[in-house]
């Protein structure tokens, strides 16, 4: 009977006891301010990119030349380009295109580098012959790996994500391999085999829940990296090709006529500063959230 | 009637490809289990045990790492010619096995009632449902209190005995005819450690499974096996019933095994009695008798050639040239005390 009462009693303490630890891990989720900084601005961005669109009252892509390279106003809020389009209707527009590459890249990267990163780390010869690919990749800098295969591919923004994807998959791909590797030698994948576990339920069923957090931290830092490798490729015409706007090549057209137009150069390059920053705090402050060890030096 | 072995086990060798050459780490071991029997492996670190037993189910990576030769019958199903989808589905539900530290044998991520239910669902058709009440019935029977609730917690929520019963609730999920406990309890405290003996004892009788309890502690031996088998580097020395493994020890190693244990009640200021040196490296076995190095008994004999597993009287199996020798010294010895 007493035991029966006092595991009553140990339930509601329990249950006690995980409410207080949510609220601690809630208070360190929004003691660090920088994170909740960052997370608000990816978030603005997002609504921005997902129901801006709606709001614009300028097609982007709409030419009235005697509009053109006209200063911010109260009928174009950020001015016009060198064809009198709406800035902002093609910063908001833009954004959809830049976001959704860089979205898109840091999913397909997560997906491949998840499976490259968790056979690599499974199978030893496989390890051998993926790791020195990724190696191999990782050895040529991003930009110019990124010129060549567009220049293969041919200009459109879908050939953008092939790319980019092709750059950063091996980035993802380490970090799931060393964090893999650590699950696997772990005995409850011992004990799983012993448990009669097939070979594909210990990697997706029990390895991959484990690789999931430092996944999450390294596809946001990949976000941020291949918005900025995307507006460099756009920059350098490399990338999203006209009329299509992306902040890579809104920039682009402003660097002619910079000193006629400031705002063809300044509002996008903020929206870039700006969703790069905010990644890359969200991301730290996940790493941080995840890595008990960067915790303490903290406060 | 003698009864079937449940577990026959032929001269099983397991060798490893290792960047120093093949490495023989379980050197023609052969030993029976029956049914409804517990019998315990004992040795020191490296002696093989875990090796034997992880050969047994055949974990270890056959591609690329290890080798094994000789015959490990199951029911008269040689396990070794199996392949290995036939494996799997032997694999904790023929044989299932409890690991050592029972702090890393859950899945940080997964709750435990799911745990314990994949498992169900591994081997047996039933619904996920089925499988979660099956789980809270496995739970119970391993006397976790509350099971209803402990099912939805996570592995860090519980203790290190806690989360041990756990495993032993994942390794019978599936009744398996045989267990494999692997020093089950060296990670856990004197008084959690009697609380899992006793529950591995009461399963065995209840489920009538046989079980093979490796370990280095004599203590647990006399107190729940019935047999023993006495390992040293990779081969078993001796072979016997619990009581003549205590009463008379033929093998030397086994003797200075029993001479090691601290008595409670003896001479404080007696120095423990050790076994000199220390076991020799696979890649440097001895050309005689494994143990001759360490031997207070060995002669030239014992280090020119092998001594063979010989049997003595009761069953009892020793590999020793001088077996007998050690036993009249026995005899004589306590002869002197009466």
């Amino acid at each position: 009977m007493g035991t029966v009462e006092s595991n009553v009693g140990l339930t509601s303490v329990k249950q006690k006891l995980k409410k207080e630890q949510r609220q601690l891990f809630f208070k360190r989720l929004i003691s660090n301010k920088l994170m909740v900084t960052g997370g608000m601005t990816i978030l603005f961005l997002m609504i921005v990119t997902l129901i801006g669109p709606f709001l614009v009252s300028h097609d982007p892509y709409e030419m009235v030349v005697q509009d053109r390279l006209q200063a911010p106003s109260a009928e174009h809020l950020l001015g016009t380009d060198e064809f009198g389009r709406d800035l902002l209707s093609r910063i908001i527009h833009g954004s959809k295109v830049t976001m959704g590459v860089g979205f898109s890249v840091a999913a397909i990267t997560s997906l491949l580098g998840m499976i490259i990163g968790l056979y690599a780390s499974y199978y030893r010869f496989l390890d051998h012959i993926l790791m020195r690919i990724c190696d191999g990749l990782m050895s040529i800098p991003a930009i110019l790996l990124g010129i060549a295969l567009m220049a293969a591919l041919g200009p459109n923004t879908k050939n953008v994500i092939i790319a980019l994807s092709i750059v950063f998959t091996p980035h993802v791909a380490r970090v799931i391999r060393s964090a893999a590797i650590v699950v696997r030698e772990q005995t409850y994948i011992e004990a799983m085999k012993a448990q009669g576990a097939s070979t594909w339920r210990i990697i997706w069923g029990h390895m991959m829940p484990n690789t999931i957090s430092p996944l999450v931290v390294q596809a946001t830092f990949i976000f941020a990296d291949a918005i900025i490798t995307e507006a460099a490729l756009s920059f350098l015409g490399a990338g999203v090709p006209a009329p299509d706007p992306s902040w890579g090549n809104i920039l682009y057209d402003g660097k002619l006529v910079i000193f006629n137009a400031w705002w063809m150069t300044v509002f996008p390059g903020i929206m870039i500063v700006l969703s790069v920053l905010g990644l890359n705090l969200l991301g730290d402050g996940l790493r941080d959230l995840i890595d008990p060890h960067t915790n303490q030096g903290k406060k | 009637m003698p009864k079937q072995p449940l577990l026959e086990i032929n001269e099983l060798k397991t060798h490893f490809h290792t960047e120093r050459g093949r490495v023989t780490a379980v050197d023609g071991v052969t030993f029976h289990v029956n049914e409804g029997e517990i019998l315990g492996v004992v040795g020191e670190s490296g002696c093989g045990k875990s090796v034997t037993s992880q050969s047994i189910l055949r974990l270890f990576d056959e591609k690329r790492l290890a080798q094994y030769d000789g015959e490990i019958k199951l029911k008269g199903t040689n396990l070794l010619e199996l392949s290995d989808e036939k494996m799997q589905s032997i694999r904790g539900n023929d044989i299932a096995m409890i690991f050592q530290d029972p702090l890393s044998s859950l899945n940080p991520v997964f709750t435990i009632g799911h745990q314990i239910a994949e498992s169900i669902l591994l081997h047996q058709n039933v619904s996920k449902k089925e499988a979660y009440e099956k789980a809270v019935e496995m739970l119970r029977l391993t006397g976790i209190p509350a099971p209803e609730k402990r099912v939805k917690e996570y592995p860090h929520e519980l203790s290190g005995g806690m989360r041990q019963r756990v495993m032993i609730a994942i390794a019978l999920s599936c009744e398996p005819q045989l267990l494999i406990a692997d020093e089950p309890t060296t990670a856990l405290d004197v008084t959690i450690q009697a609380q899992i003996l006793d529950l591995i004892v009461e399963i065995n009788k209840k489920l009538n499974m046989g079980v093979i309890f490796i370990t280095h502690d004599l203590g647990v031996v006399a107190e729940i096996c019935t047999r023993v088998v006495v390992m040293y580097l990779g081969q078993i020395v001796e072979e016997a019933n619990v009581v003549d493994v205590f009463e008379n020890p033929l093998h030397p190693y086994t003797r200075g095994l029993m001479k090691s244990v601290p008595q409670i009640d003896g001479d404080r200021s007696e120095k423990l009695h050790v076994i000199e040196g220390t076991v020799p490296a696979l890649d440097n076995i001895p050309k005689g008798c494994r143990f001759a190095t360490r031997c207070p008994f060995a002669d030239e004999l014992c280090v020119e050639k092998v001594p063979e597993l010989r049997e003595f009287k009761n069953g009892q199996k020793a590999r020793c040239w001088h077996a007998e020798k050690i036993a009249e010294e026995d005899q004589e010895r306590e002869d002197q005390y009466v």
